[in-house]
């Protein structure tokens, strides 16, 4: 096999067995899954606690339970077992419906006033039972009774689905930017500690009697970016099953059902070209650390190293905070053209829809030249800087290590 | 054949190689010896293209490019492996950077580990290991792919006699099987023991070169072991005795600056007599490189 295989598959494997990587992988199902459960308890447990008990006449309360089934409790039978439920804090209340000379009354016994959604479902439901019930007792004719069921008309005319749009994108965007943050800070830190791992250690004069240091650090670069495929594939699955468990989960189906239009827009917007950008942000911010970790002295210093990347990734992240209200501003436009900056800004201009499919092409052929040439040229300096193990300065070792470039 | 010629290599100011030209046969070992910071690691750094040089440098008639890296086995001075690797997983790493398949190499580890007597098994990870049996796991990942040209950058550094047997005898049967051998070390009895020739490098520069008999007879035979009951003193006054070691009672050492001295110092010694030990010689490698390594005016 070729050795610049050996080596991206080395660097590969090495990586997706490392405990380090098996942690970042399940974080994001952890916290959903401990998320979950702990609605979950949140939600039975608060079940009974947040009900009331309903008694009265049979017909009202029949009635009343049947359109407000979610807030009752219906196991219980009696007024003193209800009291008993609401000493103990398993009952929020009960409520006694009753009629009397064609008058309805509602009374609430509670350790707390009533929640004010369920007030709110009582007062209608007594309002429209109480109506109903002076219509009978007035003996009006149909057409009387129709005349007094007159409602106003309330209308909305939204010429635009704005708000779900705006909140789409503001989502995308927040989205966006933490994912590609956390990801660069996560990859760069973990190749700068790789290289300078390495580079404490006398292994690379071995290797480069075997290898090019061209070809080795070109397959350290695929290797890792083997590494982040991986991960983006098993976040896209586990994502997609998540998804597709919280669709029909009791706890979220409602939620993912009313926001339906929301979740789709948001998708779209990260399932995209953006994916791409995300992928290129991840090799050219490695590059820069395999460069910042063959710098060091020792794999001591590989935090030190890491810092100029470290200092770039977050200046891109924090331009993008003055614009998440105006990505279609010049500055933007710019920075989605240059590299380093372009992973976090063309994603931007992408969510808004502004970015036309050439200006894209464009952004993207200078993302993937400007990598090739730095991984060209790396990779020829690459030898000179790993070789040096002396303590001498960081912008000694710099000097030396473009002077070698064989 | 290794055809090192007028290479030199200088770093700022400092001429780190100046000149050095040898050649090393197929099937032949060759020490190169130096105080330190003689120039050793930088003329393997050269041969292994770690450095631009000026000068030449091929292996069997062509320069040491990708092309060649295969037929090369490299033990670095400073001992490094990857220690997280299993020794299987290591060894399998590097063979497969020399192009040798896994399949090859796995069958082979159990009987490398049993001839270089390693204390371990190949499913436990390089950190577990002892400095010394990790020292021989990277022995075995440098000759395992049964290199044609060896370098080895003070090999025996860290074995213990027992242990520097088995690599010396590694390192002969390498020789055997017409691999180009070249080790640097600092114990002169090694090199002596399985050297065929020897180069000394001083400040950059070749002081020495030759088979170790050539060497060492280019000096005369100016050490003499006698056994007699003359004293320290008397044996100081012959002619041509610049120094005289007391070895153990009536046993010294005399130190001659002509090697023709001996004859009239054995007649003067013997008087025609019986003597229990004389015995002229040329003086040890070692003796050579502490006098070459002195000598302030090379």
């Amino acid at each position: 096999m070729n050795k610049l295989w050996i080596v991206t598959f080395e660097t590969f494997l090495r990586q997706v067995k490392s405990w380090g990587f098996v942690a970042l992988i399940l974080g994001p199902f952890v916290i959903f899954g401990i998320s979950i459960g702990a609605g979950y308890m949140s939600a039975s447990g608060a079940d009974n606690r947040d009900n009331i008990a309903v008694f009265g006449q049979s017909e009202l309360r029949q009635a009343f339970v049947k359109q407000n089934k979610d807030d009752i409790d219906t196991s219980v039978k009696s007024i003193k077992s209800a009291e008993k439920k609401i000493k103990h804090n398993n009952l929020a209340g009960y409520l006694v419906l009753k009629t009397d000379n064609n008058k309805i009354s509602a009374v609430y016994h509670g350790s707390d006033s009533m929640s004010n959604s369920l007030k709110s479902k009582l007062t209608i439901f007594t309002t429209t039972v109480q109506q109903r019930l002076n219509y009978t007792s007035a003996q009006l004719s149909a057409t009387q009774v129709k005349s007094l069921q007159q409602q106003p008309e309330f209308k909305e005319v939204i010429t635009k689905k704005t708000g779900t749009d705006n909140l789409a994108k503001m989502i995308s965007f927040w989205i966006m930017v933490i994912l590609v943050y956390t990801i660069l800070i996560t990859y760069s830190s973990i190749t700068a500690q790789e290289i300078a791992s390495e580079k404490g250690t006398k292994i690379m004069e071995v290797i480069f009697s075997s290898t090019t240091a061209t070809k080795y650090f070109i397959g350290k670069v695929l290797g890792v970016m083997m590494v982040i495929v991986t991960q983006i594939l098993i976040y896209l699955i586990g994502g997609w099953g998540m998804f597709a468990f919280a669709q029909h989960s009791e706890l979220t189906k409602d939620a993912i059902s009313q926001n339906k239009e929301l979740i789709s827009s948001v998708l779209h917007n990260l399932l995209s070209i953006n994916l791409v950008y995300l992928l290129l942000g991840v090799v050219i911010y490695t590059i820069l650390a395999a460069l910042c970790g063959a710098l060091v002295a020792k794999s001591e210093d590989a935090s030190k190293a890491v810092q100029p990347v470290m200092m770039l990734n977050m200046l891109a992240f924090f331009i993008t905070f003055p614009f998440h209200n105006n990505m279609d501003s010049l500055v933007v436009k710019i920075l989605s053209y240059v590299p380093f900056f372009s992973s976090y800004f063309m994603p931007m201009r992408v969510i808004i829809n502004e970015a036309t499919p050439i200006e894209m092409a464009i952004s993207l052929i200078i993302l993937i030249a400007t990598i090739i040439l730095m991984a060209y040229y790396i990779g020829k300096i690459y030898q000179g800087l790993m070789l040096q193990t002396d303590d001498s300065s960081f912008w000694k070792r710099l000097k030396r290590g473009i002077a070698y470039n064989k | 054949m290794l055809n090192v010629q007028h290479v030199s290599k200088s770093f700022g100011s400092l001429k780190a190689l100046d000149d050095i030209n040898f050649t090393i046969p197929n099937g032949h070992i060759l020490g190169l010896i130096g105080q330190n910071g003689a120039g050793k690691s930088t003329t393997f750094h050269s041969i292994l293209n770690f450095l631009q040089y000026d000068g030449e440098i091929t292996w069997q008639d062509k320069p040491i490019t990708e092309s060649v890296f295969d037929q090369i086995g490299y033990l670095p001075e400073e001992r490094s492996l990857m220690p997280k690797l299993t020794v299987e997983q290591q060894i399998v790493y590097l063979a497969r950077l020399k192009n040798k398949p896994a399949k090859e190499i796995r069958p082979q580890i159990d009987s490398w580990l049993e001839k270089f007597a390693v204390k371990g098994t190949k499913k436990d990870k390089i950190k577990s290991l002892s400095k010394g049996n990790q020292q021989k796991i990277q022995l075995i990942c440098t000759l395992i792919h049964e290199p044609k040209l060896i370098i080895l950058d003070e090999p025996f550094s860290g074995l213990d006699p027992v242990n520097s047997d088995l690599l010396k005898q590694a390192i002969i049967t390498s020789r055997d099987n017409g691999a180009s051998i070249i080790f640097s070390s600092h114990d002169m009895e090694n090199v002596e023991e399985v050297c065929d020739s020897l180069v000394m490098l001083k400040n950059g520069r070749i002081v020495l070169d030759g088979t170790v008999g050539d060497v060492r007879d280019t000096f005369g035979k100016t050490r003499l072991f006698v056994t007699t009951d003359w004293t320290t003193d008397r044996l100081s006054e012959l002619p041509h005795v610049v120094s005289v070691t007391q070895r153990e009672k009536n046993r010294y050492l005399l130190d001659l600056d002509d090697e023709n001295a001996g004859k009239n110092i054995f007649n003067a010694l013997t008087n025609g007599q019986y003597i229990e030990e004389f015995s002229q010689q040329p003086p040890t490698l070692n003796e050579i490189f502490r006098m070459k390594a002195g000598d302030r005016n090379e």
